[in-house]
This record gives structure tokens, C-alpha cells and sequence, in this order.
């Protein structure tokens, strides 16, 4: 169907043409997006000095009697309220948007919710974590950045596939900048977004990636996030311990998800209303924090102490692993907008840092120290929960610059990820769209045929009777149009039954007889693809399951022919070259 | 408040202004420009590079006294013994600025339409309330050549390894420079050190590496101390500022190497004490301090960066030394990426709470010495 329409655009715009927007595109995304993720770092940063979130801000208030903490109790939670009003009154989705959102789209060639719901989300991110809530700031960026490629799609400039290749060139340009880490950027685009590699679309988001980074690198002059010394490893036996560690993250990983879940789940039956919901989080943050400090915002202060061996004694690293887990999933699951990786990476990093510790404490075995044990922690942590192992493993070696450590890290993160995918999923993100109806776990091809109603496949003239004409003007209409079988409703349109040409019977009664098979509204052509197997007949009635009315009729060869549409447009996306 | 002192100091310098626009007002009995600075090798080409010229100028004599830099000083002794203009460390100004004990400057009234290009030729360093930034100097660590003939410190944990490199360390007393060396030595990037100074777990992790150093400490106060603490062989590491490093090195041929690793930057500032006796006199000395000449001349007689750029290209060969001053300045490239550049406001507004935890420190220990 779709078919002669992609023929003819293809044969529209010649292949400079193409080259020149694809780069155009890369090249403007790509500046846009790293310039609107270095935006929201530094608003964020800025927020949480005036708001006497940062240390370094609240150290300097000290001797100002109850000032700090009675902003440490109340901000968060102001920030709750503020993080309510804006998703309610300006978001039409009334919810943040996220990276799930993002794969949604790319993966079935949707438009990305409008910007209106992205704007005020990106806002809602900035105020929860510049406000100090226990939310990551990567997954906002990623958005920001997928926004800022979904204009593309409004240009129409007539390049296949260039509306999900903006996209991820947005994606991958945040990341490029936000992390310092172009190859990551790169890599996550897609790993997690694109889910294929093609030529075409591996261009320009390298392109838009390596523009993030001299924004990023040569234009604000940036520094790698995480440096961190280490001289490697030490002992051979030492990379069974970063395997045993990454199951165990995997471990942890699956609770984390599980509870942000399960917390979200429940959040509409705790009773708090929804726009108090934030607030409350928030609240908990600020008490938590009277106490432990070191959950507020992101974290950076403990992500470095994690390295540093007796900055936390082993108590305080499972205490704080606790809390940050259920501070981070009650601050999701209650409505505060932001993401999980930076939480994930705080988590991994204290659980690593404890692991060592609880090593070292035996005395059995002999380490290279904490630092790579933390290192490893923080990335077998992430990495399930993102879903995105390579991306994790290049975020490692471009955060630390050191590729001893991104050796032992590579080893934690595919252990991790294998255990966390066998039992959980491929990631957070797949696992929130499979609830929302969206399983991507069968891969992109089945997940678009899920996606396609098989209703939308009717017959455009189907032989259809109905029994307020009698019987035998309804054969002879079917001999007419030489038909063998024809589909019956009454007078209100509700389906009958099959009339077939050989049937026998002087009523409408004793002529019809149910169908072999039925589709209904919901049946997708990734079902009628399993249902057909072994049928015989030429058609298939498919009737509305609420009030049995006969919605349409479709023809084996129609479902077919929609499988070959997808796998013919998933075939030209995926070996596109230009 | 704010506004009503400055009303006060403008009408002030107003009267001041008439009483010198007045002909022949008594100018051959006028009290000498009293100007506040550290002594030492530092005072010493500071007189030659911008005092001596600055009267040979205008025929205003300067007096210079001395003092240890802090602000405790500037509220004992600024009122009654004159001070007119005082060489501060940038962190101690924002203190004294904001306790009232240092008069506001106008960049506007002092300086004109060169305000703003002024402050474009000084950034990074920023023009205060009451401060003009004037050079850069670093807080560096040095050490006795004699006291150790094989292997050399050379980086800022050689200095918390008493195993390695035996011998008392010269440290000055107080919690500014030590503590970020000490999260330094334990591997934290500079761009963090402050940010973990900043949480009771980073100030106990850099007091955990102080204590490595017990008993293994002499404390100073004076800067001139340090470099004469290792060319008597009390000490074998010290910490210091750079330019009297430079000075007993370079020119008394003391046996004193510089490690740069880890070096610690900083601006120093003239400002302006409220007490001031002759204020006029005092913008007049900020307004040819602050001007390139002077500040190269005393960059190459002690090696502290000039606070303006366009002053760098006028830096030369050093008159007594003949060594060509720009490669010893603190932000010459060859000393190296591991740098560390003071955040003042953090200092300042920091120092009660580090001062305390530093005293308690020692009290613990009995170091108290």
C-alpha cells in the first residue's frame, strides 16, 4: 500500500540532495541539541546553588541559624508542588515524557508528543532537579535532545526515514555533550533508539555527535566528567570478582526497577492526590536528607567519595544504597520529572564501593583497590536499567579515560545485563512501554505488526448481505459478483453470520453458518499473521467484540501483504545507505 | 546601610577633592599614603616596581607597613595606625568587605570608560565591590635539595609520604591550602576539591591525611618563613608562595626546589580600608597600581603573575637575576595540568566553619605548636 508512495518519493530527491539534508540536519540538530543539554546542566546547577541544594552553596550558609535546613526540608518539596502545577497546566499528556517516549515514536514512525508536552516536561525536569528530588538528569536531556530532531518532521523534506534519524541525532548529541562522550552519544542513539544500524542513519548521528562534543569540548571547554586514577588491575583472579559483582548489581538493578514500577503502580492508590504527589516525594527527600545529605539531587559529591577508599565506612554505603534506591523510585513513581540513570549510576557506584569493601574486609582475597570495584558497580547497575550495554561500556571509557578500568567494567556490565534481561528485561524503558502496550521484547518487526490493527487492512468491497433482503436476491447478487461465500448483518449492522454459495436452506437461519475465523478491534496483524496459519477460507470477517457489529472484511493476501510492508520498510530503513 | 556609607565615603571624598583643589593647602605637610603589604622579598619589589615610582608620579610619599594577611588584623590595627591601602589576598577582602571594614570601590569613578575593558584584560580574576584584582600567585610546595640526593618529591602526595621522604614538613598554620592538598593526594580532580570540601565527610577525609603528617609538622605564619625554614635544614618540605621560593632560589641560591604539582592560585587585591585617612590619595595609588607598567616591572622582580593580560607581553628579563621572569609565573604552561584555582567566596565564607574544625584538629592531636 505504502509501497508506491516510498517508489515515487524515492525517485523525487536525488542522492546529493539527500547527502545535503541529512548533513544539514546532523549538523543543526545536533548544534541545537548540545547547546539546549549544556542549558539545562548549567539552569540545574545554578538552581541548586541558589536553592542551597550543592554542598558547596550550603556550606557557605552554615552559620545562618535554621537556614539550611529548612531549605533541605522545603525545597524538594516546594519543588514538588512547582514540578505539579507545570505537567498539569501545561503538559497536555499531564505526565513527564521520557525516553520511552522517544522509542515509541522512532520505532513506529510516529510524531514525538508535541512540544508543548515536551516543553513543559523539560521544564517540570529542570525544577525537580535543580529543586534537589532524587532524579537523573539524563533522561530529560535525552528528550530535549529527541525534541529538538522531531522538528525535522515537520520540514517535510522528503528524505526516507529522516524524521527518526533526527531524532536520534538529537539524542546523540545530548549524550555527545552532557557526558562528554561522543562515542557513547553514538552508540546510544542506536542502541536504544534506533535499534538498527544502517549507513544512512549511522552518518549524520556521528555527525551530530562529534558536533555535540566540540560544543561541549572545544567551544565551552568542558571537563570529562569522572576522572579517575587507576593503575589497573592487579591480580588475574579479579575479573571473576567483577563478574560475581555484576550479577549482584543485576540483582540490585531488578529491585530498583521492580520498586520505581511498582511505586508508580500504586501511586494512584495511596490516596495523596495526584498534584500533592511530587510534594510528598520531595518532602521525604528533604527529611531523608537532614540525616543523609548525600541523597539530595544528583550526587556528585558521593559519586566521587564512592572511589575513595574510607571516605564511607560499609554501614553507610548500604544505609545510603537503600535510601537513594527508595527515595529515587518514590520520587518517579510520585510524579517528579527526571530519569534513573544518574541515580543508577549513584546506586552502582555506593553498592560497588560496598562489595569491595565487604571483600577486602574478609582479607581472603587481594584487590586493586576500591576505585574499580566502584567503577564497575556503578556501570553493571546502569546498564540493565538503561538496557544499553555498549553505550555503557564506551561511557566508562570516555568518562574515566582510562581503559584498565573499562576492561574490568566491560566484564560486570555483560553479566549484569545478561541476568537483569533473562529476568526482568531488556531495560526499564521496554519494560514501562510493554505496560503501556508497546512489547518490543519479540524485536522492532513484531512490535510494528503489533502495532498495525488488522482492521485497518479491510477489503475496500467486501460481499456483504443483509437479512432485510431476502435470501435468495442476496445468492444471485453473489453469483453476480461470482463470490462463494458472503458476510451477513441484520438491519442494525450486527454481524450474522457466512452465507456460502453452496449452502443449503430456504431462511436466513438454516444458511448461515459462523465464521471459521473472526477478527476483532483489537486482533493486529502480528496476530492474524498466527491465526491464519492453516486456514482455508479467502476471507475473514472482523467484528467489533463490544456490540458484534461487522466492522469490515479482510482477505488472507491483505495480511500478508501488510507483513511485507513492514519487513520491506524495516528492510530499506535498516540497509539504507543514502 | 550600603547606601548610606557610600553617600557618607562620596561626600568624604568630595570634601577631600576641594581641600586639594584649594590652592596650596599644605601638600608639603601632608601625611604620607599609608600602604599595607607582607614584607620580605615581596614588599621589596613591590617598593621598587610600584611604590618608589608611584611617588616619583604624583610626589605622594608612601609609608609601608606589614601585616600576616586575615582580617583579624585589618579590625585591630587598620583604624589606629592609618591604613590607607592594603595588599590582600582576595578571600580576606571578601571578608572585610563584607564587614564593613573595606571601603566600596566605583570602577566607573576611578577608572572611567576604561572600567569595562579593564575588567575584560583582568578576567578570569573579577573587579569586587571593594577590590581591584592585582596578581596571581600559588601556593606551592618546596623542598631541600640536600635532604634528599636519590629520588625527588614530585608530586603532591610525596608530600603526605613521610615513608619515602622523611622529614618535618613546614605547613602554614592554618586550614587554607593544606586541606585541598590533602583531598588532592587522595586522587580527587581539582575541579571537585571544593565541592567535597564542602561536606563533613570531605573535611574528615582531608583531616584523615593530615594525620599522616603528625609529628612530622612545623607550622608558619610569615611567607618569609618557609624558604628560610629549608636553607636551614629545619624542614624539608614546605609549603610557601611561589615568589619567595623563587627569590631565595633563584636569587640568594638557596638549595630550594619548586614542585608545581598541585599548585594552588589565587588573587591577591588592593582595597581600600574605610578607615582610610587619604582616600583620594588611595584611588590615586589603585589607578597606577593597576596599570600595566608597574605590574610588569613587579612581575619580574618576584615571579607573581600579572591580574591584567596585556600586561604578560611587558614582562622581561628579572634586573638583578637576568633570568627571563615569564616561565617562572605561576600560569606558565610547563608546570604542568594538575592546578587547583581558589574559589575566594567559598574561602571566605568558609573560613569560621574550617578555621574551627582545624583548631579542634589540632587541639586533638596536641600539634598544637
Amino acid at each position: 500500500m505504502s509501497q508506491p508512495a516510498r517508489t515515487s518519493l524515492r525517485g523525487a530527491t536525488a542522492p546529493a540532495y539527500r547527502a545535503t539534508v541529512l548533513t544539514l540536519c546532523a549538523l543543526g540538530v545536533g548544534a541545537l541539541a548540545s547547546l539546549a543539554a549544556i542549558g539545562l546542566t548549567d539552569a540545574v546547577v545554578w538552581l541548586n546553588e541558589v536553592l542551597l541544594i550543592a554542598p558547596r552553596a550550603r556550606v557557605q550558609y552554615e552559620g545562618a541559624g535554621l537556614l539550611v535546613p529548612l531549605a533541605t526540608v522545603l525545597v524538594p518539596a516546594v519543588g514538588g508542588l512547582l514540578v505539579a502545577l507545570i505537567l498539569k497546566g501545561l503538559s497536555p499528556q499531564g505526565r513527564p515524557l521520557g525516553p520511552p517516549d522517544v522509542i515509541e515514536a522512532v520505532q513506529f514512525e510516529r510524531p514525538l508528543p508535541g512540544p508543548r508536552g515536551g516543553v513543559a516536561s523539560t521544564a517540570a525536569a529542570m525544577v525537580s532537579l535543580g529543586f534537589g528530588a532524587s532524579v537523573g538528569q539524563y533522561g530529560p536531556m535525552v528528550y530535549l535532545g529527541a525534541m529538538i530532531g522531531g522538528l525535522v518532521r515537520r520540514l517535510r523534506l522528503n528524505v526516507p526515514n529522516l524524521p527518526a534519524i533526527a531524532v536520534a541525532c538529537g539524542v546523540a548529541a545530548a549524550i555527545s555533550t552532557a557526558f562528554n562522550a561522543p562515542i557513547a552519544g553514538l552508540v546510544f542513539a542506536h542502541e536504544v533508539v534506533l535499534r538498527h544500524y544502517s549507513t544512512q542513519a549511522f552518518a549524520p548521528t556521528t555527525v551530530a555527535a562529534a558536533t555535540g562534543y566540540v560544543f561541549a569540548n572545544v567551544i565551552f571547554e568542558r571537563p570529562a566528567l569522572f576522572l579517575v586514577r587507576f593503575g589497573g588491575v592487579e591480580h588475574g583472579h579479579e575479573f571473576a570478582l567483577f563478574a560475581i559483582l555484576g550479577l549482584l548489581a543485576a540483582g540490585l538493578a531488578v529491585v530498583f526497577m521492580r520498586l520505581t514500577l511498582w511505586i508508580a503502580a500504586r501511586a494512584p492508590r495511596t490516596g495523596v492526590p495526584a498534584w500533592l504527589r511530587p510534594a510528598v516525594a520531595g518532602l521525604a527527600v528533604g527529611l531523608t536528607a537532614l540525616w543523609l545529605p548525600d541523597v539530595l539531587g544528583i550526587g556528585k559529591e558521593a559519586l566521587r567519595f564512592a572511589t575513595i577508599e574510607g571516605a564511607f565506612a560499609p554501614w553507610e554505603l548500604a544505609v545510603l544504597v537503600a535510601a537513594k534506591l527508595a527515595l529515587t523510585a518514590l520520587c518517579i513513581g510520585f510524579g517528579f520529572a527526571g530519569g534513573v540513570f544518574s541515580p543508577a549510576l549513584l546506586i552502582g557506584i555506593l553498592f560497588g564501593a560496598l562489595c569491595w569493601n565487604l571483600v577486602a574486609a574478609t582479607g581472603l582475597v587481594a584487590t586493586s583497590g576500591i576505585a574499580v570495584y566502584a567503577i564497575c558497580g556503578m556501570m553493571a547497575l546502569t546498564s540493565p536499567v538503561i538496557g544499553a550495554p555498549l553505550t555503557t561500556i564506551l561511557i566508562v571509557f570516555e568518562l574515566t579515560r582510562n581503559y584498565d578500568i573499562t576492561i574490568a567494567a566491560m566484564v560486570a556490565v555483560v553479566f549484569s545485563n545478561l541476568l537483569a534481561h533473562r529476568v526482568f528485561g531488556r531495560s526499564l524503558f521496554d519494560v514501562q512501554l510493554a505496560r503501556r502496550g508497546t512489547d518490543l521484547s519479540a524485536g522492532r518487526d513484531w512490535a510494528r505488526l503489533a502495532a498495525i490493527p488488522v482492521a485497518d487492512r479491510c477489503v475496500p468491497d467486501p460481499m456483504v448481505a443483509n437479512t432485510n433482503e431476502g435470501l435468495d436476491t442476496a445468492r444471485r447478487r453473489m453469483a453476480r459478483a461470482d463470490r462463494s461465500e458472503a458476510f451477513v448483518t441484520d438491519a442494525d449492522g450486527t454481524f450474522r453470520g457466512v452465507l456460502h454459495a453452496e449452502a443449503h436452506g430456504n431462511s436466513w437461519e438454516e444458511a448461515l453458518r459462523p465464521p471459521d475465523l473472526c477478527f476483532d478491534e483489537t486482533t493486529t496483524v502480528m496476530d492474524a499473521m498466527q491465526a491464519i496459519r492453516g486456514f482455508v477460507g479467502d476471507a475473514i470477517p472482523v467484528i467489533d467484540s463490544r456490540d458484534r457489529r461487522l466492522i469490515g472484511v479482510v482477505t488472507e493476501a491483505a495480511v500478508i501483504e501488510a507483513y511485507l510492508d513492514v519487513s520491506q520498510a524495516l528492510r530499506r530503513e535498516e540497509n539504507a545507505v543514502l | 546601610m550600603r547606601f548610606s556609607s557610600q553617600v557618607i565615603y562620596r561626600a568624604a571624598g568630595i570634601l577631600v577633592a576641594l581641600a586639594l583643589a584649594l590652592p596650596g593647602a599644605g601638600r608639603a605637610d601632608e601625611p604620607p599614603l599609608t600602604v599595607v603589604s607582607w614584607g620580605g622579598s615581596y614588599e621589596a619589589a613591590q617598593r621598587k616596581a610600584i611604590f618608589t615610582p608611584f611617588t616619583e608620579a604624583t610626589g605622594i610619599a608612601v609609608e609601608v607597613k606589614r601585616y600576616d594577611g586575615g582580617i583579624a588584623e585589618l579590625r585591630d590595627r587598620a583604624a589606629a595606625e592609618g591604613w590607607d591601602v592594603i595588599d590582600m589576598l582576595e578571600a580576606d577582602a571578601i571578608s572585610g568587605c563584607e564587614a564593613g571594614l573595606l571601603a566600596p570601590l566605583d570602577p566607573q569613578a576611578l577608572f572611567g570608560d576604561d572600567a569595562a575593558r579593564l575588567a575584560g584584560d583582568m578576567a578570569p580574576a573579577v573587579i569586587r565591590r571593594c577590590s581591584l584584582p592585582q596578581n596571581v600567585y600559588a601556593t606551592v610546595m618546596a623542598y631541600d635539595d640536600r635532604a634528599f640526593p636519590g629520588v625527588k618529591p614530585t608530586r603532591i602526595e610525596d608530600f603526605f609520604d613521610v615513608a619515602r621522604f622523611p622529614g618535618k614538613r613546614a605547613i602554614r598554620r592554618s586550614p587554607d591550602g593544606i586541606l585541598e592538598w590533602a583531598l588532592l593526594a587522595e586522587g580527587v580532580p581539582p575541579s571537585q576539591v571544593y565541592d567535597l570540601l564542602s561536606t563533613d565527610r570531605g573535611l574528615r577525609l582531608a583531616f584523615r591525611r593530615l594525620d599522616s603528617l603528625r609529628g612530622h609538622i612545623i607550622w608558619w605564619e610569615d611567607a618569609a618563613t618557609p624558604p628560610r625554614l629549608l636553607e636551614e635544614g629545619k624542614a624539608v618540605m614546605a609549603s610557601g608562595y611561589n615568589g619567595r621560593f623563587f627569590t631565595a632560589a633563584r636569587r640568594d641560591g638557596a638549595p630550594i626546589s619548586v614542585v608545581w604539582d598541585g599548585r594552588l592560585i589565587a588573587h591577591d587585591v588592593w582595597a581600600i580600608s574605610a578607615t582610610a585617612d587619604r582616600p583620594e590619595a588611595a584611588r590615586r595609588f589603585l589607578r597606577f597600581a593597576v596599570r600595566p607598567g608597574p605590574m610588569a616591572r613587579l612581575a619580574e622582580r618576584i615571579p607573581y603573575g600579572p591580574a591584567r593580560r596585556s600586561a604578560l607581553s611587558r614582562i622581561g628579563l628579572g634586573p638583578e637575576t637576568g633570568i627571563p621572569m615569564r616561565d617562572h609565573l605561576p600560569n606558565a604552561p610547563q608546570h604542568g595540568p594538575r592546578k587547583l584555582v581558589r574559589d575566594s567566596d567559598w574561602a571566605s565564607h568558609t573560613r569560621a566553619m574550617r578555621q574551627r574544625r582545624f583548631e579542634a584538629w589540632l587541639e586533638k592531636g596536641g600539634d598544637g605548636g
